[in-house]
């Protein structure tokens, strides 16, 4: 390929396989060349030299996806946007922030750190994913019940199309002009292109936070209370809920001063003008205990609300101390049956004999058990992906959705029919024609087709003909 | 390096380790390689991806997992980042020890090396050095100092000390005025403070990172050998003060363990005093903070650091979490181009820094760092430097070596 | 039979087909081409569930009736038009509401769609929850299309929590300064040399937003401007007798606007999704989401 210096292409083995991955537990992809692109430019060389060779190609950031959306199958081009990294323009007046694809989220909150200004998307992944794959996957995290998913902060976007053309979709500013492109494309889980730049929209720092703890002796509590603040008119800035275990695991690490004999604690973090917060933080208190919470401490200081979120967001961390590897689900369910739906995780759990653990966004119903496991235990992992069907049947049961902010990549294609009738999903499927009619981006990724995906089994068990 | 649970494989790394890792990836900004290509064969996530494969037998050491693997600066920035507690730096070493049972090093590291247990070879290779800087037969390479010392003072080690200071092979002929400053400081809180000296020579650090662990195990056990008693060693050198305190996992015997028990870097020892230092007062220029790997990620005492200058000079912070500045002992040697880019990382949060705040000097407690940065421009002084200046004269109370 | 099922009998499986709503709107992005049969839409409002934050509604419900069951519940969506206009006629026209910097973007308002598509067939875009990223984004697509890409029977709307007062503002202020002394207005309006402000929230600080703008030099006035009726995209200057939205770049103006320049990339992927969801053209034939200028 003469598209790229040689030290920005390889063949080699190592690359290939490094590249295979991404941050889910999904082995057996296959990768091809691996190409760090700099420039758009490069990008449509990069496409131009798959389709000359017959290929299809992965777009792929930093790898931290959990449901192997950008797990190759069958040696395509890999694209890795990370040398794409640059934050090209911050305009503070209009809101809005050009960045390249490559640029990592947390990077992007430090350099705007002072401005008055932040990007609201804030997955758990935000130290090391990447904007363009917050992009693709229209990633959530705790900050997005009140402010959206990143689809709501991406004003436009520039793309290259699998034929190899650019196109701007979206606006700096206002809505779309013709048909929201833009939207389509955001979540496309790179099936519709390479995104190679990004107009964020950027929101103002609230002027006051107050960030809440509150604990319970019983989950169903807590889980009603959840309901009972967003009833009562509060739409907080993030509500997020973890359970004894996570408690037990984070709290020796974290001295966030989590009560240990709770049985789940809320994190409830209200922002806006000084009179309306103070306002809700009644409200919310008076719901909590009302809902059973035993105690509702408001945070004193920022050191004190620093600690209940790193509580919060060291929990993976602390659980890997329990065993050493996780599966982490993430479904959505309407966040009234929260309480029934977390009674049935833990029976699935307990029935399969796993560990498992809740930490996850209560506030808009987005679930995320974890299983915990030990590989190395012969069985173990069919017990796993047993476990995780159950959850996801039970969510579905529930009026819920496969993903509320990991998407589907491959792990979850299997389930898609469950979600979706036929004509549903060919619905999805004419829009992914439509910006990939020869089908080369990213290819057996989201949609279920009944074809396999390199040597990935055991997450890919469609029988042929489900749908199409 | 610890006595090992299970090894299962080729290479010989503990089982237990290798499994921690679960591929979240949130190490990758945290390394200073994989920032500076943004290549996962450069960062701890695919290192230890690509150590799996051989372990397991599934692939042979080829060139390009090699390069994976030559490539770490053994930063161990990923340490703290990584939210399942993978030990990446016995890995890594033990991967290394791996490789040079394989093949062998480079000639000028093995060569240099091979110099730095060799107290008298580089004295004497220092002060040809020095002269033929003077000479002005070459520039500073970015790993030497800018100006060698040319006359190396010799100290009796006092037969009585409360503490001793570790001063390592080449701080103590390339920069000795920074052990001076340490000993100075030590002093003022009142201490009697002896030099472990040429008797106990080089501790062996570099020659870990390049996988010669009988060499670094014969070099600790001289250390261990010319220090004897139960009075605490204190290094002013990050690198050294680390792999100080890891002679016990190095060695393995209860003697080295009590060793490295008694090993606390310089500031971490002067945190518990800093009411006996007394600060001369009245303004001074602010310094910009540069963490050595080994006293943030490995030691962990870079709060202790910041404690101990804090009453002496205004500190600035640089913003880039304290990313690596691509010193790595020999990795500026061995991989000049990278080493470079990583460089430029540093020197670009060096800049944000110095146009933030005006500071014109940068604190170093390493002397790879400091040697590494002075290169690129940076005026480079190590944090005990800045406090001896700032000391009240009368702040030693009971000088006992007369230098 | 269900209201969903008789919309779809309507719709049929041939044939040129559109779907007035209220009509208040009827000639943005041109008008069907004659001919065309018109159905209309399921109207009334299904489900509210206040405690999930969503409203089921038939697309033709007009969205005043739509207000007037969530008023009591002091909740309220993002959906904002003309009289008369229906839910589904302000998805399909895809304006977002002037209030869009409290309420959000009209794109993000739309969770689920129960929609007849080309081939007269019932599918369902989105999902049931608040949160959700399963599968394709097929509702941010659906809103602002016209109904060119498939006709919406039932929507599932984002509902959120009403403002507790709202206080309309005005002054011959420049709009830079609105926006350093407050935070975050529901609507800051430009006509070149007055600012109109709209504050929204809990009383206790609408009241102090509204004694800092006094400051300032605004005084409070009861409601928005009156708006002139066609709409542009902000070129750099406001025209006499036009008013900008600040922070959208949505220009009011007296007259029409020229159509946007759309880039001929662009108009191609464009094509080819409206020829992939619909392959024959029958649904509201005549109309172009690109022939409308903001």
């Amino acid at each position: 390929m003469e598209v790229l210096g040689p030290d920005r292409v390889t063949d080699g083995s190592a690359a290939r396989r490094l590249y295979s991955r991404d941050g889910s537990v999904i082995e057996g992809g296959r990768a091809g060349p691996v190409c760090f692109p700099e420039t758009t430019g490069e990008v449509v060389g990069c496409v131009q030299a798959a389709r000359a060779h017959g290929r299809a190609f992965v777009p792929r950031g930093a790898g931290t996806g959990l449901t192997g959306g950008s797990v190759p199958c069958d040696d395509p081009v890999m694209i890795v946007t990370t040398r794409m990294n640059q934050i090209l323009e911050v305009d503070r007046g209009r809101r809005v922030a050009w960045v390249e694809p490559g640029v990592v989220n947390l990077d992007l909150a430090h350099h705007l750190a002072g401005s008055g200004l932040h990007f609201a998307p804030d997955p758990s992944s935000q130290q090391a994913c990447t904007i363009g794959g917050n992009v693709a996957n229209n990633s959530g995290g705790p900050h997005c019940l009140a402010y959206g998913v990143t689809s709501a902060h991406v004003a436009a976007v520039e793309v290259v199309l699998s034929d190899g053309t650019v196109v701007v979709l979206g606006e700096e500013q206002g809505d779309s002009v013709g048909l929201d492109l833009r939207g389509a494309f955001v979540g496309g889980e790179g099936t519709l292109g390479v995104a190679t730049k990004i107009a964020v929209r950027l929101t103002q720092d609230p002027p006051k936070v107050a960030t809440l703890l509150l604990d319970f002796v019983e989950v169903a509590d807590a889980a009603t209370t959840v309901s009972a603040i967003i009833a009562a008119g509060v739409l907080p800035a993030a509500l997020e809920l973890m359970d004894r275990r996570v408690v037990e695991a984070v709290e020796p690490f974290v001295h966030a001063g989590y009560p240990l004999d709770a049985a789940a604690v809320l994190i409830v973090e209200l922002d806006g003008l000084p009179g309306g917060v103070a306002h809700e933080v009644g409200l919310v208190t008076r719901i909590g205990s009302q809902g059973g919470a035993r105690t509702v401490r408001l945070a004193a200081d920022d050191a004190e609300r620093d600690r209940i979120w790193k509580g919060r967001k060291s929990a993976f961390g602390a659980i890997a101390n329990i065993r050493p590897d996780y599966y982490l689900h993430d479904t959505v369910i309407p966040r009234t049956k929260l309480a029934g739906v977390l009674d049935e995780v833990y029976a699935i759990a307990e029935r399969h004999d796993l560990l498992v653990m809740n930490v996850f966004h209560a506030g808009d119903g987005n679930l995320h058990p974890l299983l915990l496991f030990d590989s190395r235990e012969p069985g173990v992992m069919e017990r796993v992906l047993a476990a995780g069907e159950e959850i996801v049947r039970a969510s579905l049961a529930a009026g819920g959705v496969l993903s509320g902010e990991h998407g589907i990549g491959l792990e979850k294609r299997r389930f898609m029919s469950l979600q979706f009738s036929p004509e549903d999903l060919a619905a999805q499927d004419a829009l992914r024609r439509a910006f990939d009619p020869d089908g080369i981006a990213n290819p057996l990724k989201v949609l279920p087709t009944g074809a396999s995906c390199g040597d990935v089994n055991a997450l890919d068990v469609v029988p042929d003909g489900v749908w199409v | 390096m610890i006595a090992r649970s299970s090894t299962t494989g080729r290479i010989g790394l503990r089982d237990d380790a290798l499994s921690a890792c679960v591929s979240c990836g949130l190490c990758l900004p945290h390394c200073p390689t994989y920032r500076a290509t943004g290549d996962e064969r450069r960062s701890p996530r695919g290192r230890i991806a690509l150590m799996r494969i051989v372990e397991s037998g599934l692939a042979e050491p080829n060139a390009e997992w090699l390069a994976a693997m030559d490539t770490c600066i053994q930063c161990r920035g990923c340490e703290p980042a990584c939210p399942s507690g993978v030990p990446f730096g016995e890995l890594m070493a033990d991967t290394q020890a791996f490789n040079s049972g394989t093949r062998r090093l480079p000639l000028r590291l093995r060569l240099g090396l091979r110099v730095l247990g060799r107290p008298q070879m580089l004295r004497l290779g220092t002060r040809l050095l020095a002269l033929a800087q003077r000479m002005g037969f070459f520039r500073s390479s970015g790993f030497l100092p800018g100006r060698l010392p040319l006359r190396l003072p010799r100290r009796p080690a006092p037969a009585e000390v409360d503490v001793v200071l570790f001063t390592g092979c080449v701080m103590d002929t390339w920069t000795p005025h920074v052990h001076d400053a340490a000993q100075r400081v030590l002093e003022a809180t009142g201490a009697r403070v002896g030099r472990s000296g040429t008797a106990a020579g080089c501790c062996g650090a570099l020659h870990v990172h390049a996988g010669l662990r009988e060499e670094a195990r014969s070099l600790a056990h001289r250390v261990m050998a010319a220090l004897p008693g139960d009075q605490q060693v204190l290094a002013d050198s990050a690198g050294c003060g680390a792999m100080l305190k890891e002679y016990g996992d190095l060695l393995g015997t209860e003697e080295a363990h009590a060793f490295s028990a008694r090993v606390a870097d310089v500031h971490e020892w002067l945190v518990e005093r800093l009411d006996r230092l007394t600060p001369v007062g009245g303004r001074s220029e602010p310094v910009i903070i540069q963490d050595p790997c080994h006293l943030r990620h490995v030691q962990r005492v870079d709060g202790a650091m910041r404690a101990v200058l804090a009453p002496f000079v205004p500190v600035v912070e640089l913003d880039d979490e304290g990313l690596c500045c691509g010193a790595g002992g020999a990795f500026a040697v061995l991989q000049p181009d990278l080493a470079a880019k990583v460089r430029d990382q540093k020197v670009a949060a060096i800049d944000r820094a110095v146009a933030r705040s005006g500071a014109a000097v940068v604190v170093s407690a390493n002397p790879g760092c400091s040697f590494y940065l002075g290169a690129a421009g940076y005026q480079v002084r190590h944090p005990l430097e800045v406090v001896a200046e700032g000391l009240a004269a009368t702040g030693g109370q009971e000088m006992t070596d007369g230098n | 039979m269900n209201a969903l099922d008789t919309f779809r009998d309507a719709v049929g499986e041939s044939g040129a087909v559109c779907v007035r709503g209220g009509g208040t709107r009827w000639a943005v992005g041109g008008l069907p081409r004659p001919g065309t049969r018109e159905v209309v839409a399921p109207s009334g409002v299904k489900r509210h569930d206040p405690a999930e934050m969503i409203v089921s509604v038939g697309a033709g419900t007009p969205l005043g009736d739509l207000r007037e069951v969530l008023r009591p519940t002091g909740q309220e969506t993002t959906l904002d038009g003309p009289d008369g206009c229906t839910v589904g006629g302000v998805l399909a026209v895809g304006h977002s509401s002037l209030r869009r910097a409290r309420v959000g973007a009209l794109t993000d308002a739309l969770l689920e769609a129960n929609c007849v598509g080309a081939n007269g067939r019932t599918f369902t875009a989105g999902g049931p929850t608040v949160k959700n990223v399963t599968g394709y984004d097929l509702c941010r697509l659906l809103v602002g299309s016209l109904g060119t890409l498939a006709l919406m029977g039932e929507v599932l709307l984002r509902t959120r929590p009403a403002p507790e007062h709202a206080m309309w503002l005005e002054g011959e202020v420049e709009p830079d300064e609105v926006a350093a002394a407050c935070y975050r207005p529901s609507c800051v309006l430009w006509d070149g040399t007055t600012t109109s402000v709209c504050l929204e929230g809990y009383q206790v600080d609408v009241v102090e937003e509204v004694s800092i703008l006094r400051r300032l030099g605004f005084r409070e006035v009861g409601g928005s401007p009156v708006l002139p009726p066609f709409r542009a995209r902000w070129a750099g200057n406001v025209p006499e007798g036009a008013v900008l939205e600040i922070g959208t770049g949505v220009l009011h103006q007296p007259l029409p606007a020229d159509l946007p320049l759309v880039d001929p990339a662009v108009a191609r992927l464009a094509g080819r999704v409206k020829v992939s969801f619909d392959p024959t053209g029958r649904l509201n034939p005549g109309r172009d989401p690109y022939r409308e200028a903001a």
